[in-house]
């Protein structure tokens, strides 16, 4: 903001001719601009219109009291850091002001010096101040975002099923609503699944980021993993007429992990390399150890990913746009889940890939050593 | 050319086109689909649709907004100034509070904002006295 680059200015009350002069003599030498006001009536009105950083108040006045200004300067900007200026024979007082909210007193009198030091003081609370409300600010509107973007992710799947219910209702009567019946129940049930996987990744974000997902660290054999996962995925696959191979080492392949969490990683990325893939392509899971790692690639045939993408990859809600991108339904955390798990045990993830001839994604993993 | 009853509903959601689809031409509106902001342009120009229904949220959040500010404001569409939009998106709230600090906010707001799921009635009684307007106008 602009304002940032100017100095903060600096309101003097006090009813002293004297202070005031010297006060803004003292407050220009520094690089403020000063405004000084007499009492508090005026002084507040001053504040309402100049919004000053500090405020230097004396306590003792004709009118409003010391410890109403300050209770009012702080209505008006919470922020505003308040000094009391005060003769010894209030110290009490001053005290008392400190606890409505002041931030420091100065006792009279008091050398030019001493104002310097504690006007830097103030002004460097009020920087601490201003920037921890900005990034509260700042997380509220994140947190914001986040729900609505959430929300409507969600929406977006149940308002479909809901239209096609609304409409399958008034269509009743028509002879065409047989057909249609048949055919939206399966759009509805394909929504409400894209629904329930979207949910699925969610919690499971939620457990990667709230780290209770790598308590458990056992013997995980990767050659089993990768062949449940592939063995769940046959009809998938080939409905989309996608073929799948593996490439396993005739020796186990182990890692040190939570099996859930090494279960959602190939899941993960075995479920993109079959559905960003091409009608005939082909899915290859092909998993090694090599240098102390359990390697895993896993490569499709399918569209590919343009490079400029791929710094993006794995951020949260990350999916790749644009023409000739699928469009398909997802969460946009299965790459962030991924990297995170990875993370978790120690390893790193990787991608190549070439738009028109596929991707692959490759994981290391260190390899699994028994303690004993 | 337009009937007077073709309506292009502009969406990338394909199960939400294809039920609208189902629903306005038991109505008796012919139905010109686009799955995106560009195509949407395109197939305007192409039919010159009696109504638009169009998504907010497709590819990027502003692509709905292009559409009406090219409508509103480009010379390019100036003939299709008063077609009117219907503006519809799954999330609660006017484009007044998504673009609360654009200053472009006059410029692209719709005459018409709906939430998905669609009020069914309300959305095909708004739609036929929005079809019907001009064509009055015309004869008037």
């Amino acid at each position: 903001m602009g304002e940032a680059a100017q100095p903060e200015s600096i309101v003097v009350i006090d009813d002293d001719h004297a202070m005031r002069l010297s006060c803004s003599k003292i407050l220009a030498k520094m690089g403020f601009p000063a405004a000084t006001f007499e009492d508090g009536a005026r002084g507040l009105d001053g504040v309402a219109r100049l919004k000053p950083g500090i405020v230097l108040v004396d306590l003792k006045m004709p009118g409003i009291t010391g410890i109403e200004v300050i209770s009012r300067i702080h209505d008006i900007d919470p922020e505003i850091i308040i000094i009391v200026i005060t003769g010894y024979a209030t110290i009490d007082t001053a005290i008392e002001a400190m606890k409505c909210g002041a931030y420091d007193f100065l006792p009279k009198p008091f050398s030019p010096d001493e104002l310097r030091l504690i006007i830097d003081r103030g002004l460097d609370r009020r920087r601490l101040a201003l920037e921890s409300r900005r990034f509260e600010v700042e997380r509220s509107l994140l947190k914001r975002r986040f729900v609505t973007f959430v929300s409507h992710q969600l929406q977006t799947p149940l308002a479909a099923i809901h239209q096609y219910l609304d409409v399958l209702k008034l269509l009743d009567d028509k002879p065409e609503a047989a057909v249609k019946r048949r055919e939206w129940t399966d759009r509805c049930l394909k929504r409400a699944e894209e629904l329930q996987s979207m949910i699925k990744d969610w919690l499971t974000l939620a457990k990667v980021e709230g780290d209770t997902l790598s308590g458990q660290r056992v013997r995980i054999n990767i050659n089993g993993v990768i062949t449940d996962i592939l063995s769940g995925y046959g009809e998938t696959a080939a409905a989309e007429r996608v073929s799948l191979a593996a490439e396993l080492p005739k020796e186990p392949c182990c890692v040190a992990g939570d099996p859930n969490c090494v279960a959602v990683l190939f899941d993960n990325l075995i479920a993109n390399a079959i559905k960003y893939n091409k009608p005939g392509g082909t899915v290859t899971v092909n998993a090694r150890v090599e240098g102390g790692e359990a390697v895993v690639s896993v490569s499709d045939t399918g569209v590919g990913i343009p490079k400029q993408y791929h710094p993006f990859l794995f951020e949260e809600f990350f999916r790749v746009k644009g023409e000739g991108a699928k469009r398909t339904a997802g969460s946009g955390l299965g790459l962030h889940i991924s990297k995170k798990i990875v993370s978790e045990m120690g390893g790193k993830i990787e991608v190549e890939s070439e738009v028109g001839s596929g991707s692959t994604f490759r994981v290391h993993l260190p390899e699994y050593h028994d303690a004993t | 050319m337009s009937t007077g009853r073709s309506i292009l509903v502009v969406d990338d959601d394909e199960d939400f086109r294809v039920s609208l689809r189902s629903l306005l031409a038991a109505q008796g509106y012919d139905v010109i689909e686009a799955d995106s902001g560009k195509e949407g342009l395109r197939k305007l120009v192409e039919h010159k649709p009696a109504a638009i229904l169009l998504d907010v949220m497709m590819e990027s959040p502003v692509e709905g907004y292009c559409i009406t500010h090219a409508l509103k404001n480009m010379d390019e569409y100036a003939a299709y100034r008063n077609t009117p939009i219907f503006m519809v998106s799954s999330i609660e709230g006017s484009p007044d509070d998504l673009f609360s600090l654009s200053i472009y906010a006059d410029l692209i707001r719709p005459d018409r904002y709906l939430t998905k799921p669609l009020d069914i009635p309300r959305f095909l009684d708004l739609l036929q006295k929005a079809v019907l307007a001009p064509a009055t106008a015309t004869a008037a």
